[in-house]
C-alpha cells in the first residue's frame, strides 16, 4: 500500500514540471511586455516597470525566469497582486477553506445522490425506480450547473427563503450557519457528479450482478443483502472510484461558477476577479493551487480505489 | 492478384471495413429507433439553421430596446416575451444559438484536429516523442477543466475565436490518448502490418488504415464533446467572459435575467436556460445511442419483456400441478428404482425456458432423474445439451429473467424446491445442498480474502463466533490440503493456483456438511494434472461425508470411474439413462455410442476417437422428430417426423431412440473397461 501512494507520488512530479511550465508560460503568451503588464498595464510608470523587471529577472532567458518563479513558488511566494498588491500566497490560504469546504460538501452531496440512485436501478434495471433514477440522471447530467443554481436560488431563496441566497459564513465562526449557506451550492455542483456516479454505479452493478462470483454467492446460501450489498456492491464501486477521480475536476471548475452565483469568497471567485483585472500573478497562482488540489483529490481516489481493488494493493 | 508497390491492395482490413459498413447500415435502423434520437437530431439541426439564419428567421432585431415593452409576456409580438430591457427573447435566443453553435463546433473540430495530430503521431511513431506527447496530455489532464479554460481565456481575450480555441485545448488530451491508444492497438494487427510489409509509406497507411478506424470509436466521444463544449461556452459567458454585447449569447441571457429579474419575473429565469439543457440532452442522447449501438447493447426493456425480474431465485411459472398419480401407475418416464423409497432428489419433467431477443427458447425440455443418497450420478452431454441449465435450475439459480422454469418439480427431501420463496431456498443452498463450479478463479469474488469467503459461507446457515468460524474455515483447508491453512486464510483468490483455488471452492461447498454436492464441470478449467487431484479429493470427501454428488461433465471418460449411474443428454432432453458400467459395455442410444466413440480416454472397439458430425442444434432451433438424427448414422425416415419418448430399455435403463430394440451399439471392450477400472486416470 505505501508503495503505490509512493508511485503516485513519484508519477505526479513530471506532470507537475509540464503544469507549472504552462503556467509560468502565460505570461510570455500576453501581448506586449510582460513587465509593463505585471507593473499594471498602461498607467504604470517606467520606474515601477523596472522595478518588475528587475525583480522577476525577466531580461535572464526563458528557462532561468522559470526558475526563479518555480523556487519562488516551492517556498509559497506566488507573487503579488496587480491591482491589490497583496501577497497571491496569502490570498489563497485564506480563501482554499471556503473552496474546500464547497468542494467536501459537494462531493457528499454526489455520494449521497449518486450511489443510492445507482444502486436501486442497477439491481433492479427496467422497474419504475429505474426509469425514474436514469430520468434524473439524464437530466442531472444535461442541466448547466448554474442554470440549476438559479433555479435553486429562485425557489429555495427568493419563494420559499429557507437558504439564504448569496453569501458565505466560514465554518469556524458558525457550523449552521455554514451549513445553511453551502447546501444550495453543494446541491448544484454536486447533483451533475451525482448523475454521473449513478450511471456508472447502475452498469457496473449490472455488469457484477451476472458474474460467476455473485453466482457463487448466491449459491451457498447468500441472503439478498449480502450478496447484493456486499459482493455485488464492492466489485461494482471499483469503477465508480475511477469516474468519480475524473469527476472531481468537474467538481473544482464547478466551484468557479457556483462560487460567483452565490458570492462565495473562494479560489473561484478569487481567479475570476483575476481574469477581469488583467491581473495575471493571481490567474497563475490559482491555477496552480486547483492543480495541486485536484491531484491531490486524485491521489485520495487512487488510494481508495487500491484499498478497494486487492490485485492494485498486493501486486 | 497484384499489389504493385505502394499500392493498397483489398487487404483483410478492407474487407473488414466494408463488411463493417454493412453492419452500420443495418445498425442505423436501430440506431435512430432509440428513444428521443430522432427528436435530438431535430432539435441539433433546428439549432444549426438558426446560427446560420438567424437574421432571416428571428422576428425583430435581438438588440431593438423597447422599453414600453419590459418584461413583456408571452404575444404575437414576442413568442417568448421580452427581458428586461423590452428586447424580444426568442430573437435573442435564435441569435444566442449563432455564437453557441459555432464555439462548440469550432471547438470540437480544432480539438480533433489537434487531438487527431498529437494521438496518431505519438502512437504510430512511439518512442519518446510519444512519451513527450503523452505527459503533456497528463499535463492539460491535470487541470479541473473549466480551470484550464479560464487561464487560456484570461491571456487571450473572450472572442468568438479565442474561446473555441481555450475549449478546444481543454478537450484535446483526453481525445490524443484516447487515439493513441486506438492507434496503438490498430497498428499491431494483420492488416497494418501487411500494409508496412509491402512498402506502403507510413503517411498512407495511417490515412488509409488507421484513421477510419479510429474515427469509429471516436464518434460517441465526439457527440458527448459537443454537449460539454454547449456547456462550456454558455458557463464562460455566464461568467461575463463571452462574446462581448451587444452579441446575445444564451449565458449572458441567463445572467442578465439573474441580475435583474430573479425577484421580479422568475419566469424570465427559464427560457435560455432551458434551451442550454435540451441542447446539451440533445448531443447527450444521440451519444448514448450510438455508444449503445456500436456496442450492439439492445435496449433492456425490449430483451427483458415477458419474465418476470427475480434477484436471486429464478422464476416459476408453471400450469397448476397434476394431484400426484397413485404409485401403482408406473408412468414411462419414472425412472425404475426397483421400489426403493423415494430419492434425495427427485427431477421430473423440469423444463427451462429463456426469453431472447427472438423469443421464448426452451433449453431444457422434460428432464427427469433422480439422484439417491450418498450416490454419485454423473450428467453428460456435448455443451448446448441443456445439462448445466438442469444443474443450476435445482438451486435455481439461472436468473430471472432471461430464464424461467416453465414445468416440472424437483423434489429434494420430499419438498418440491420449485414451490418455496427465496427465503427458504437460501437456506437450502450451501447448508443442505452445495455447488462447485467451473472456473474457480471466476467463482470466487477477487475482492475479500478467501477466508472470508469461507467465513461467510459458514455464517450464513449457523449462529457461531467469528472466531469460531475462522478455526473452522481453517480446518476446511486443511481438509482439502491446502498447506499452511490459517496463513491461506487471509490470500486473495488471485493469489492461488488454478487447483488452489478449486481446492477452497470445495472447502467452501463442504463447510456446512450438504447432503447433496453438485458440481459443475469442476475440472474442466484446470490443468490436467491438476484434474486428476481434484477428482482424487473429491472421492475421498465423498467417502468421509457420505455425500450425493451430482457430476455435470462433458468427460465421460472421467465420469466413468466415478459414477454410479449416467444420464446423458442432448439438445435439452434426456436420451439416455443408464448405470454405468452398463452404459460403457452397451449404450443403447446412438448418440451415446458416438460419444464413446469420440471420447479420447476410452477406447472403444472402435479403436481411435471418431468425432461426431455436426453439431448440437442451437436451442429454439431444434429439429423436428429425434433431435439426433441429423447427426445419428442409424437414422431412418421415420426418425424425422415424430417425436420420441424416453423408453424403458432393460433393468434401470431408458433411452430415447424408436430403434433402441433393433440395434446393437458398440460399447468400451471389457477388457479396456477393466483397465479403466483397475487404472483410474486420477492415479499419479
Amino acid at each position: 500500500m505505501g508503495r503505490l501512494v509512493l508511485r503516485s507520488l513519484l508519477s505526479i512530479i513530471p506532470v507537475l514540471l509540464i503544469v507549472s511550465f504552462a503556467i509560468f508560460l502565460l505570461l510570455a503568451l500576453v501581448p506586449g511586455d510582460p513587465a509593463v503588464t505585471l507593473a499594471g498595464g498602461l498607467t504604470a510608470t517606467p520606474a515601477e516597470i523596472a522595478r518588475v523587471r528587475a525583480q522577476l529577472h525577466l531580461n535572464d532567458p526563458l528557462m532561468v525566469q522559470y526558475w526563479h518563479w518555480l523556487t519562488a513558488a516551492v517556498r509559497g511566494n506566488l507573487g503579488t497582486s496587480i491591482s491589490t498588491g497583496q501577497s497571491v500566497g496569502s490570498q489563497i490560504a485564506a480563501r482554499f477553506p471556503v473552496t474546500f469546504g464547497l468542494v467536501v460538501a459537494s462531493a457528499i452531496i454526489a455520494l449521497v445522490v449518486g450511489v443510492p440512485l445507482g444502486i436501486v436501478s442497477g439491481v433492479r434495471p427496467g422497474g419504475s425506480a429505474d426509469s425514474g433514477a436514469r430520468s434524473f440522471s439524464t437530466l442531472g447530467l444535461a442541466v448547466p450547473s448554474f442554470w440549476l443554481a438559479i433555479l435553486l436560488v429562485s425557489v429555495f431563496a427568493v419563494h420559499w427563503r429557507i437558504f439564504p441566497s448569496t453569501g458565505y459564513t466560514a465554518i469556524s465562526a458558525s457550523f449552521t450557519g455554514w451549513l445553511k449557506d453551502v447546501t444550495l451550492p453543494a446541491i448544484t455542483l454536486g447533483v451533475g457528479v451525482g448523475a454521473t456516479l449513478a450511471r456508472q454505479l447502475r452498469a457496473s452493478l449490472i455488469d457484477a450482478l451476472d458474474t460467476p462470483y455473485v453466482r457463487t454467492a448466491w449459491a451457498k446460501g447468500g441472503t439478498r443483502r449480502s450478496v447484493l450489498l456486499r459482493h455485488a456492491f464492492k466489485n461494482a464501486s471499483m469503477p465508480v472510484v475511477t469516474v468519480f477521480g475524473v469527476q472531481i475536476g468537474y467538481l473544482l471548475g464547478g466551484a468557479v461558477i457556483v462560487e460567483q452565483i452565490f458570492s462565495f469568497p473562494g479560489l473561484g471567485t478569487y481567479m475570476l476577479s483575476g481574469i477581469t483585472d488583467h491581473d495575471l500573478p493571481v490567474v497563475q497562482g490559482v491555477a496552480i493551487i486547483f492543480v495541486l488540489f485536484q491531484m491531490a483529490m486524485s491521489l485520495l481516489v487512487d488510494i481508495s480505489y487500491g484499498y478497494l481493488n486487492p490485485k492494485v494493493r498486493v501486486a | 492478384m497484384t499489389v504493385a508497390t505502394g499500392d493498397v491492395g483489398l487487404l483483410e482490413g478492407e474487407r473488414r471495413s466494408l463488411r463493417g459498413w454493412w453492419a452500420e447500415h443495418q445498425r442505423l435502423r436501430r440506431f435512430l429507433g432509440h428513444g428521443g434520437v430522432l427528436l435530438s437530431f431535430a432539435w441539433v439541426l433546428l439549432m444549426i439553421v438558426f446560427a446560420l439564419f438567424a437574421p432571416l428567421i428571428a422576428p425583430h432585431d435581438p438588440n431593438a430596446q423597447n422599453l414600453a415593452e419590459t418584461n413583456a409576456g408571452i404575444s404575437a409580438g414576442h413568442w417568448i416575451g421580452a427581458d428586461d430591457l423590452g428586447r424580444d427573447v426568442f430573437s435573442r435566443l435564435i441569435y444566442g444559438a449563432q455564437s453557441s453553435m459555432q464555439v462548440t463546433f469550432e471547438t470540437v473540430g480544432l480539438a480533433l484536429v489537434l487531438a487527431l495530430l498529437i494521438g496518431l503521431v505519438a502512437g504510430f511513431r512511439g518512442g519518446w516523442l510519444d512519451f513527450l506527447l503523452m505527459r503533456g496530455a497528463d499535463a492539460g489532464l491535470a487541470f479541473p477543466p473549466l480551470v484550464l479554460a479560464l487561464a487560456v481565456v484570461a491571456v487571450l481575450g473572450t472572442s468568438v475565436n479565442d474561446t473555441s480555441f481555450a475549449l478546444a485545448i481543454v478537450f484535446t488530451p483526453g481525445f490524443a490518448r484516447f487515439i493513441r491508444g486506438q492507434t496503438l492497438a490498430i497498428r499491431e494487427e494483420s492488416f497494418v502490418e501487411a500494409s508496412t510489409s509491402i512498402g506502403t509509406p507510413p503517411t498512407r497507411i495511417v490515412l488509409v488504415r488507421i484513421l477510419p478506424n479510429v474515427m469509429t470509436g471516436l464518434v460517441v466521444g465526439i457527440a458527448i464533446a459537443l454537449g460539454s463544449a454547449v456547456l462550456a461556452e454558455s458557463g464562460l459567458a455566464f461568467l461575463g467572459l463571452g462574446p462581448p454585447p451587444p452579441a446575445a449569447s444564451w449565458g449572458d441571457m441567463l445572467q442578465e435575467a439573474y441580475n435583474t429579474s430573479l425577484f421580479t419575473h422568475p419566469w424570465s429565469l427559464v427560457p435560455a436556460g432551458l434551451t442550454i439543457a435540451l441542447t446539451v440532452l440533445a448531443f447527450n442522447t444521440i451519444g448514448d445511442s450510438l455508444r449503445d449501438t456500436l456496442s450492439g447493447a439492445t435496449p433492456r426493456s425490449r430483451r427483458q419483456r415477458g419474465v418476470k425480474r427475480q434477484r436471486g431465485i429464478t422464476a416459476v411459472v408453471r400450469p397448476a400441478q397434476p394431484i400426484p398419480a397413485p404409485a401403482a401407475q408406473a408412468e414411462p418416464d419414472e425412472p425404475e428404482r426397483g421400489g426403493a423409497g423415494p430419492a434425495l432428489l427427485e427431477v421430473r419433467d423440469l423444463s427451462v425456458e429463456f426469453q431472447t431477443d427472438t423469443g421464448r427458447v426452451r433449453v431444457v425440455d422434460g428432464v427427469s432423474f433422480d439422484v439417491g443418497e450418498g450416490k454419485i450420478v454423473g450428467l453428460v452431454g456435448e455443451s448446448g445439451s441443456g445439462k448445466t441449465v438442469s444443474s443450476l435450475a435445482v438451486l435455481r439459480l439461472l436468473s430471472s429473467p432471461p430464464a424461467q422454469i416453465v414445468g416440472g418439480s424437483i423434489r429434494f427431501n420430499g419438498r418440491d424446491l420449485l414451490d418455496i420463496e427465496f427465503d427458504e431456498m437460501r437456506r437450502i443452498r450451501g447448508r443442505d445442498i452445495a455447488m462447485v463450479f467451473q472456473d474457480p478463479l471466476a467463482s470466487l469474488d477477487p475482492s475479500f480474502t478467501i477466508g472470508y469467503q469461507l467465513i461467510e459461507a459458514i455464517r450464513l446457515h449457523e449462529n457461531v463466533t467469528r472466531a469460531a468460524a475462522r478455526d473452522r474455515a481453517a480446518k476446511l483447508l486443511e481438509g482439502v490440503h491446502i498447506p499452511d491453512p490459517s496463513q491461506r486464510l487471509s490470500a486473495y483468490p488471485h493469489q492461488l493456483s488454478g487447483g488452489m483455488r478449486q481446492r477452497v471452492m470445495i472447502a467452501m461447498a463442504l463447510s456446512c456438511h450438504p447432503r447433496l454436492l453438485i458440481a459443475d464441470e469442476p475440472t474442466t478449467a484446470l490443468d490436467v494434472t491438476v484434474q486428476a487431484q481434484i477428482v482424487e479429493l473429491l472421492c475421498e470427501l465423498r467417502e468421509k461425508e457420505d455425500l450425493a454428488v451430482l457430476f455435470v461433465t462433458h468427460d465421460l471418460a472421467l465420469i466413468s470411474e466415478l459414477s454410479d449411474e449416467i444420464i446423458v443428454m442432448y439438445a435439452g432432453q434426456v436420451v439416455e439413462h443408464s448405470p454405468t458400467a452398463e452404459l460403457f459395455g452397451r449404450p443403447r442410444h446412438p448418440y451415446t455410442a458416438a460419444l464413446l466413440a469420440a471420447s479420447p480416454g476410452i477406447r472403444t472397439e472402435a479403436d481411435s476417437p471418431v468425432l461426431i458430425a455436426g453439431q448440437v442444434p442451437q436451442a429454439g432451433q431444434f429439429p423436428s422428430g429425434c433431435r439426433f438424427h441429423p447427426r445419428c448414422a442409424y437414422a431412418e425416415d421415420a426418425c424425422r417426423t415424430a417425436a420420441i419418448d424416453l423408453t424403458i430399455a432393460g433393468p434401470d435403463r431408458q433411452s430415447r431412440c424408436r430403434r433402441v430394440e433393433e440395434l446393437t451399439l458398440a460399447g468400451v471392450g471389457s477388457e479396456v473397461a477393466i483397465r479403466l477400472g483397475a487404472d483410474p486416470v486420477g492415479a499419479p
